[in-house]
């Protein structure tokens, strides 16, 4: 997974470092007989004469736009193939050209060292702090009622049966609510999933009020003293107002603690428009990403959190019930930047 | 669909339009909106980039033939270019076949399966529908149940976890139908036992044709997936899904190119009926807002008599409320209104989302309502006053406010009509203008 992704963010590292590195190194002859007030005009760029003083007194380099401007425009093309939304890598990009950008750079501190700095604290910035599902259920009240919301085709029914399957394993009780009652086959689906992890699923007729078979589970749920209850919704368009009010509907009865929202890593520059448009109509609490086992780019992942600031909670890696991890963005910029993941 | 590509690649463009001496400067303007729209609509980083270096030269060295100004020169590069970029569209005969579907998992392939069935039928060819997927819980009830509305035979075997056995006694249980579409598994181009299956059913079916289905939201990664296709049963045509969302399907035309073929279908909608032909040229005009009457002629008269709807008159501007009811009869033949809109040629203009988002059920509403108005109302509905609205009501068993929402419905139609004349940017002579250089 991200393998030419990482492959390709090292090149791009190893060249703004070669090119900071002969910034560095030679503070071009040139310039340096350049009359002060001619260097002057510049006004947007550290003043000549600043350059000089750091470079002597304080044996430190001021970067110019030139130095970095090539491989921050290569870094743009690698983000943008591998999934990076268009205004998500202007977003990276231009924060770290501010971070870069005549910042002073004392001689001591290694090149390599500030390359992957900026690039990591731009990558973190993007994803923000995780959230850990397992120790959000430990906090909240019992039945914890999770909401899972997508468009169609991202994987929302198979997903809801592996953190099923996942929260199982982790000591809670679990039930199922077949919310999917439009698309044919998907009560059948979902049904066949919950038996294999041995779970218990609530579901009415095709075609029934997915709110009402909610509420059911919920019912269930008290009734029982189940820790979870994961409700399941049909695949649906963020541009047909119709069916995200009945979403909506759905959120207001079931009154969801966590609202999970399900996207492919796969997807290109929509995933961030679509994203936008479920949070700001339905709200998101959290995101899950499936498919991530097709040497996926990471570029949806890092695009659909800095859209709607929310954190990823879970991977799906594989069509096993097994297939799901953990997400920490942490360790996916480790992984990335080529480090060792703890 | 294609609104956001359409309308900046339609800004990049106007910007050209307005200069009077296309320079290096406005060619590299252009050029870079081009490239921000395209790479924003998932076309393939390296696709783009060598587009835009031949949009670039050409229009920079080419001499304009005689007789064609320097800005209608490079309009015509684009869109030559644009259309290279499309591919060709894939043949689609009517003859006795069968026709192997895969794709990525939760691309769409059963629900297109369906719809491509109800494509062949209505062209009048018999059609049988195998379930080769023995993975998916649900999947073969989902088949069946959308063939079974049909009324299409769907062979699929509930125990059996071998697909291979299943394509062959599907074959053979099939043997009288024409157009036999066998539904596969999804599946990635890394799961080496799954391709290895594919190329299995590939053999044994000998399929006519090999349809690649792609989800239209598929991003950089749509190349390579195609490519893991292509390589294991040689895709020969390309089918685009989920039109109907925001998603403009920039990553299927990398998967064209990488396959060599061309797009056969656009998946626009969730109903079995939502299954579009694909045109490249008249795809990019509707792209650069030059619509594209061509395909809407074609559909309409595949559902409607032609006079139903008097496209002339609406484009004239003059939109009364008995346009408005003969676009509501045609409605449920013809799609939703956004859907009929996106085919004219209304050069970049935006339909207010609640014009777009009135539902079907509003609309029967309304009709009746226009029912109880008398023959002067519905071509002058200025003559509507408080009265009038109140006998209206009654008459169609509504309340006022209902009456005064369809009017109010109509004006905000009007004006949005109205508003794309006068355009600056004259799309109408310029449509005429392509249609002269193809």
């Amino acid at each position: 997974m991200f393998d030419s992704f990482k492959q390709k963010l090292k090149n791009v590292q190893e060249k703004l470092g070669t090119s900071i590195q002969t910034a560095f190194t030679s503070p071009p002859p040139a310039e340096a007989s350049l009359p002060p007030q001619k260097a002057e005009k510049r006004s947007e760029s550290p003043r000549f004469v600043d350059k000089v003083k750091t470079l002597v007194r304080d044996r430190e380099l001021i970067l110019t736009a030139k130095d970095i401007d090539d491989p921050l425009t290569e870094l743009e093309l690698v983000l943008l193939e591998n999934d990076v939304a268009l205004p998500t890598t202007d977003a990276i990009i231009s924060a770290m050209r501010k971070d870069l950008l005549g910042k002073h750079r004392s001689i001591g501190s290694s090149i390599e060292n500030l390359v992957e700095d900026t690039l990591r604290s731009a990558l973190l910035g993007v994803l923000g702090s995780g959230l850990d599902v397992v120790s959000f259920i430990r906090s909240r009240e019992k039945p914890v009622k999770i909401l899972f919301t997508g468009v169609n085709g991202t994987g929302k029914t198979t997903s809801i049966a592996k953190v099923a399957h996942y929260l199982k394993k982790q000591g809670y009780s679990v039930v199922i609510a077949s919310g999917d009652t439009y698309r044919a086959g998907a009560l059948e689906q979902l049904a066949t999933h919950a038996q294999r992890v041995g779970i218990k699923v609530i579901q009415h007729q095709q075609g029934g009020d997915p709110s009402a078979v909610i509420f059911d589970a919920i019912q269930y749920a008290t009734a029982h003293t189940t820790d979870v209850v994961l409700a399941d919704t049909a695949g649906r368009f963020h541009n047909r107002a119709n069916l995200m009010s009945q979403l909506e509907k759905i959120r207001r009865v079931m009154k969801p603690d966590l609202v999970i929202y399900v996207d492919e890593a796969v997807a290109g520059n929509d995933a961030v428009i679509r994203a936008d448009e479920f949070h700001r109509l339905v709200g998101t609490d959290a995101v899950m990403l499936t498919k991530a086992d097709m040497d996926m780019k990471g570029g949806a992942a890092i695009s659909i959190t800095h859209t709607i600031g929310k954190p990823i909670v879970f991977l799906g890696t594989g069509q096993g019930y097994e297939d799901l991890r953990p997400f920490s963005p942490t360790a996916l910029v480790k992984e990335l930047l080529g480090e060792a993941v703890p | 669909m294609l609104d956001t590509l359409g309308s900046s690649l339609k800004d990049a463009l106007k910007k050209l339009a307005g200069k009077s001496v296309v320079d290096r400067a406005a060619v590299e303007e252009l050029v870079r909106d081009l490239q921000r729209a395209l790479i924003q609509a998932d076309v393939n980083v390296k696709m783009v980039l060598r587009l835009s270096q031949s949009i670039k030269t050409r229009s920079l060295e080419e001499e304009p033939p005689k007789g064609m100004g320097v800005r209608e020169h490079v309009l015509r590069i684009v869109y030559q270019e644009l259309v290279s970029l499309m591919g060709a569209s894939a043949p689609v005969d009517l003859s006795t076949q069968v026709i192997l579907m895969a794709g990525l998992q939760g691309s769409g392939k059963t629900t297109t399966t369906a719809k491509c069935a109800r494509f062949f039928q209505r062209k009048g060819l018999r059609v049988g529908v195998i379930c080769a997927d023995t993975f998916r819980p649900g999947a073969l009830d989902q088949l069946t149940t959308l063939c079974r509305r049909i009324n299409i035979p769907c062979y699929g075997e509930k125990d059996q976890t071998d697909a291979v056995v299943i394509v062959k006694n599907g074959l053979a249980d099939l043997h009288q139908v024409e157009v036999i579409l066998i539904d596969t598994q999804g599946r990635h181009a890394l799961e080496e036992h799954l391709i290895a299956e594919i190329i299995e059913i590939a053999r044994i079916s000998n399929p006519t044709h090999r349809w690649l289905v792609i989800d239209a939201a598929l991003g950089q990664q749509a190349s390579d997936q195609a490519r893991g296709f292509h390589e294991a049963i040689g895709i020969d045509g390309v089918i685009i899904t989920k039109m109907d969302g925001t998603a403009k399907g920039g990553g299927a035309l990398s998967a064209v190119t990488e396959t060599k073929s061309g797009i056969v279908f656009i998946g626009n909608g969730e109903t079995i009926e939502d299954l579009e032909r694909f045109d490249p040229s008249s795809f990019i005009s509707r792209l650069l807002g030059m619509g594209d009457l061509k395909l809407l002629v074609e559909r309409a008269e595949e559902v409607i008599s032609p006079e139903e709807v008097d496209v002339n008159a609406i484009l004239r501007g003059r939109f009364t409320l008995r346009d408005m009811y003969k676009q509501l009869e045609a409605l449920n033949k013809m799609g939703p209104l956004r859907q009929l809109m996106g085919m004219l040629p209304l050069g970049g203009m935006e339909i207010p989302q609640e014009a777009a988002d009135v539902t079907s059920t509003k609309m029967a509403r309304y009709k009746v309502i226009m029912d109880s108005m008398t023959a002067a109302e519905l071509d002058d509905p200025a003559v509507i006053g408080g009265s009038r609205i109140q006998r209206i009501a009654r008459g169609a068993g509504a309340t006022p406010e209902e009456v005064k929402e369809l009017l109010k419905y109509h004006r905000m139609m009007q004006q949005t009509l109205k508003g794309m004349r006068g355009n600056k940017f004259n799309l109408q002579r310029l449509m005429k203008r392509f249609g002269r250089i193809q």
